[in-house]
């Protein structure tokens, strides 16, 4: 997958927090493959509701929209193949995430 | 609560997402507020009671209790019932959207959200918000003299008497009244009435200290509290207030009238611990009714009972008493 970058990330209000915002991405997408394992469905909802929530104010549309697919899976009692599923491509997603280095 | 000094408006995010907190701060620089975060419902309905922001976003689906009841705790206390709150919901569907404002909230914002359409609809709730103090104030302030009104010094000296109370420290009050304004009003009109208690309420409050809370009694009385003054001081002030009234004269078709106050002055530290709002009134009013007795244009002191004249050329030195 190509690097992921924020459409805000030229905005200087808002550069410093998307980079806190991206640092946290690859914990979070382990995070939700741990949860998984677990079978632990109420933390991967809440988890992916909170990504759902900020990604796209970040600048980040598709992890909103991954976020989103994933939190309906959950919800819906869906089987477990399509949850992983949804988890990988969001997973993915979060860990293609990248910022500019501020110097 | 003073009317001429307005405050940096503070607003309150209730997400159980810390990444959403930041990212409204960020998106609300621009308008130069500021922006407090709470990730607990609980702990979120405690801090507006303690701080009282102008503005609560709250999230629907926080982690610990739904937001709607969290909505729900903000519009029963009386602390918090009049700040306007905004949902950010993450739902698309108009059910929870319908449920929020039913609950009282003035809008909501659908996350994630657009920055111009957050920033839109915080200024719109802030400038309903403003409109709604302002009205608020104005039902404590005087027509006429634009001074606060009784229903304000009531319920401010009960307030002003628990801080006195809970921190030892003296609450004085000065009851003041315009010397034969029946006559005045009588010799010249009703117009030049309200001239001279326009003109007397313009010279109190240029003449008191800027902590002092200067009210219209009703007719032609005044009240003045004066926070954290002790009975001497207290009096210097009151003497000031007098001189000034003194000085000034106003004029009737082409005639100099002057005009003259009488006041008297009670202290909370000289009535006892369990003074009330009425006693601490009716304990002024006597050292006023003396004032008035004296022969007008005085101030009289009402020491636990003991009622006497204060020395017109009272001096400053009198605010080296000690305090207890």
């Amino acid at each position: 997958m190509d690097p992921i970058r924020s459409v805000y990330e030229d905005d200087p209000d808002m550069m410093e927090i998307i980079e806190e915002f991206a640092e946290e991405l690859p914990g979070r997408a382990t995070a939700i493959t741990e949860y998984i394992e677990q079978n632990d469905w109420p933390n991967v909802q809440t988890l992916a509701h909170q990504l759902k929530g900020a990604g796209g104010g970040y600048g980040f549309p598709q992890i909103t929209e991954a976020a989103a697919a994933l939190e309906q899976a959950v919800k819906d009692d869906s089987d477990t193949t399509l949850i992983k599923e949804r988890a990988g491509t969001l997973c993915e997603i979060l860990r293609a995430v990248t910022v500019t280095e501020s110097s | 609560m003073n009317p001429e000094v307005p405050k940096a408006n503070r607003v309150l995010v209730i997400d159980d997402s810390e990444s959403i907190h930041k990212l409204v701060a960020a998106r609300l620089k621009a308008e130069g507020l500021e922006v407090k975060g709470e990730v607990d419902g609980e702990r979120g309905v405690e801090r507006a009671v303690a701080e009282s922001p102008d503005l609560i976003l709250l999230d629907v689906g926080l982690g610990d209790v739904d937001g709607f009841e969290v909505c729900k705790k903000l519009k029963e206390e009386p602390e918090t019932r009049n700040i306007p709150v905004i949902f950010l919901t993450g739902a698309t569907g108009t059910e929870d959207k319908v449920r929020g404002l039913d609950l009282g909230a003035v809008d909501y914002v659908t996350k994630p959200f657009d920055q111009i359409e957050l920033r839109a609809r915080v200024r719109a709730a802030l400038r309903t918000k403003r409109l709604q103090d302002m009205l608020e104030q104005q039902s404590f302030l005087d027509g006429l003299t634009g001074l606060w009104n009784r229903k304000y010094l009531d319920r401010r000296i009960e307030s002003e008497l628990t801080v006195a109370r809970r921190y030892n420290r003296p609450l004085s009050l000065v009851m003041c009244d315009i010397d034969r304004f029946k006559i005045l009003n009588d010799t010249y009109g009703h117009l030049f009435g309200d001239i001279v208690l326009q003109g007397v309420s313009e010279t109190l409050r240029g003449s008191a200290r800027r902590s002092d809370i200067v009210t219209r009694y009703g007719g032609e009385e005044f009240a003045i509290l004066l926070t954290d003054t002790a009975l001497g001081a207290g009096a210097f002030v009151a003497q000031r207030l007098r001189s000034s009234v003194d000085a000034r004269h106003f004029d009737a078709n082409a005639e100099h009238v002057s005009v003259s106050v009488s006041l008297g002055i009670a202290c909370t530290h000289d009535l006892g611990a369990e003074i009330s709002t009425e006693n601490l009134i009716e304990a002024a009013d006597r050292a006023l009714y003396a004032s008035k007795d004296a022969g007008r244009n005085c101030v009289h002191m009402n020491k636990a009972g003991d009622i006497s004249l204060v020395d017109p050329d009272i001096g400053p030195d009198i605010f080296q008493e000690k305090r207890r």
